[in-house]
């Protein structure tokens, strides 16, 4: 089935983009720098009306950009939300994004909102409720729906699919398309004790319009999706082979931890340049001994702008 | 949806609740609910969310509030965090919600609440106080502007004046809006005296400015803010200082005073024309 007013098919291929952050907004404002597209976060631009208004519009001028959400909830069995739907399609409206996207996930019910992105019980009633939801976003924004896979680290005993047999379904019964996640992949399969080649391979790459790296911090027993350090070697091998699998979707590297000046992110998507070919190595694609510690699952804190550092005092 | 304890809306809600109160929640349930992986048990894989939940609800508060983070420490910043979280869990699809009600919080839940304000801890006022200014600083930031569109000029009537949509008054038990700055500047902040101070928030070109205020100008531009206009702040003015109006009109209008001050600062746009007080009505400033 197609999805409302428009076809995945017809979807750019942008190429390497970053992650847009309010610490890069000066130089990427004042320098212009060589980024093929840059990915926003929707909830730090959709009900500002100060300085990151102005800042998404004069980007949009000059570059491609994608909205990502992390608060659509589309899986959660509370009501959607039309007020968030209304303010996400003006923003979409004022940017014109190439895409919007969001997580399958649930960010809270009875009106609560835990700010996670929280693991769904992948069961037919889940698939059923998910795909009705989809569809009405998808008619309301007038555009297909972008669904990342997320990272996760517990499984519902109620669960009867796996994760890409899922998204598979989903995609096919909404016509909705898929972010591929790489980094999400190694860690998600890294905790079930699964294997994220045999994950791979069994994921609907035809519906990859996106893809995702990230950094984690890996503690032995599990990994948790920090963001807040370079691509590991082993997720790198893993996007060599999903950069063929999709046939090169447009890739974007996330940096939302301890992130650091706009030459570092850009130098670290560019590595992406060399996993683009080549002869996918399994043995490249084992985890390393545990290299962090104390990390949080799917960072926030970069949402928030530092207010403080540019308050100005006027004495009398 | 199905009814039954496997349906997901019970699944989110058992997990929510897990989040939210992590203490209640019972290790045969989380079995109930989550699968054991040969690395990490279900309990163990829910534990990385109930830890996360905190720690990035507490980073994203400790950037809302970070004079009050200073003036509490860490540890106990984190622990009202944790108490106002449990009371007021997160609910808007926005993290610049997250500390909309953390200054009432404060208020309401001081253990000397029930107590004669006489009797009361001042460096609880203060908290309270100091997380009021935050608050507003904070929200001032994103708050709908009046960049890329006309300020008000000198000659604008006063009749016309009126406050911009990026402007806030603040009125306080402490020097609040000085101690913030003062941990800004990375300057010895402790705690001040109590000493009544007022402030005015504006936005201009993106950058919010905190102005000290003496109690006759928060008065003026309170009544301003109330939905007055000029004459009712004179008259106000007048009244606090048991002075003519006329007195405080000359003030108002003299050459550097406070009318050319606020509008250079950005305070006003020009905007329709106000009705003219009931006590005192008099032509606009400008006229006289």
């Amino acid at each position: 089935m197609a999805a409302a007013s428009g076809n995945i098919a017809d979807l750019p291929r942008l190429g390497l983009g970053l992650g847009l952050r309010n610490l890069h907004f000066e130089e990427i404002l004042s320098r212009r720098p060589a980024v093929d597209w840059f990915e926003a976060i929707s909830e730090n631009f959709m009900d500002s009306g100060g300085r990151p208004r102005a800042v998404i519009r004069a980007i949009a001028e000059r570059y491609p950009l994608a909205l990502h959400g992390v608060s659509l909830s589309i899986g959660s069995t509370d009501p959607l939300d039309r007020e968030y739907l209304a303010r996400l399609k003006r923003l979409a409206d004022e940017v014109r994004p190439a895409w919007i996207s969001d997580h399958l996930c649930w960010t809270g019910v009875c009106g609560l909102n835990s700010h996670d992105l929280l693991p769904m019980p992948l069961t037919e009633e889940s698939l059923a409720h998910v795909a009705a939801r989809v569809r009405q976003v998808q008619d309301y924004l007038e555009r297909p729906l972008i669904l990342e896979n997320p990272s996760s680290y517990v499984r519902f005993v109620q669960s009867t699919m796996e994760e890409p047999e899922f998204l598979r379904r989903l995609a096919g019964d909404t016509g909705c398309g898929l972010l591929l996640d790489v980094n999400n992949v190694f860690v998600s399969c890294f905790n079930a004790g699964a294997d994220p080649v045999a994950y791979l391979a069994a994921f609907p790459c035809d519906r990859v319009v996106q893809m995702h790296l990230a950094g984690h911090q890996h503690h032995g027993s599990h990994i948790i999706d920090t963001h807040d350090r370079p691509v590991r070697p082993e997720v790198w091998e893993l996007f060599r082979l999903a950069w063929a699998r999709t046939g090169g979707a447009s890739t974007l590297l996330e940096w939302d931890g301890d992130i650091p000046d706009f030459t570092e992110c850009h130098a670290e998507l560019r590595k992406a340049e060399s996993y683009m070919d080549g002869r996918f190595d399994p043995a490249q694609a084992v985890p390393p001994e545990r290299v962090g510690a104390g990390g949080v699952s799917n960072p926030v804190g970069f949402l928030v702008p530092r207010v403080m550092e540019s308050a100005v005092l006027e004495q009398p | 949806m199905s009814d039954g304890p496997a349906t997901l809306a019970s699944a989110q809600q058992w997990m929510l609740d897990a989040l939210i109160f992590p203490g209640r929640v019972a290790r045969e349930a989380i079995e109930g609910q989550l699968a054991s992986f040969s690395g990490l048990s279900g309990a163990e894989g829910l534990a990385i969310y109930q830890r996360g939940y905190f720690l990035r609800i507490a980073s994203c508060m400790r950037e809302q509030f970070p004079a009050l983070c200073h003036a509490l420490g860490e540890p106990l910043f984190n622990d009202f965090v944790a108490e106002y979280i449990r009371e007021y869990p997160p609910a808007s699809h926005t993290l610049y919600e997250l500390g909309r009600r953390f200054p009432a919080f404060l208020d309401e839940s001081r253990p000397d609440r029930d107590q004669p304000p006489e009797a009361r801890e001042l460096w609880i006022d203060f908290m309270v106080d100091l997380a009021r200014f935050e608050r507003q600083m904070f929200a001032m930031f994103d708050a709908p502007g009046h960049e890329g569109k006309p300020f008000a000029e000198p000659e604008t009537p006063d009749a016309r004046l009126h406050l911009q949509p990026a402007f806030a008054l603040g009125a306080y038990r402490f020097p609040v809006a000085a101690y913030y700055h003062a941990v800004r500047q990375k300057q010895p902040a402790t705690l001040p005296p109590a000493r009544a101070s007022f402030a005015a928030l504006v936005r201009t070109e993106y950058t919010t400015r905190t102005i000290l205020l003496g109690e006759p100008d928060y008065l003026f531009l309170k009544a301003m803010a109330d939905g007055g206009g000029v004459e009712d702040g004179i008259e106000l003015v007048a009244r606090h200082l048991m002075v003519a109006p006329d007195e405080v009109r000359r003030s108002w209008i003299s050459a550097g005073g406070t009318r050319q001050r606020w509008i250079d600062c950005g305070f006003f746009i020009a905007g329709e024309q106000h009705e003219p007080p009931e006590i005192g009505k008099r032509e606009p400033g400008s006229e006289l």
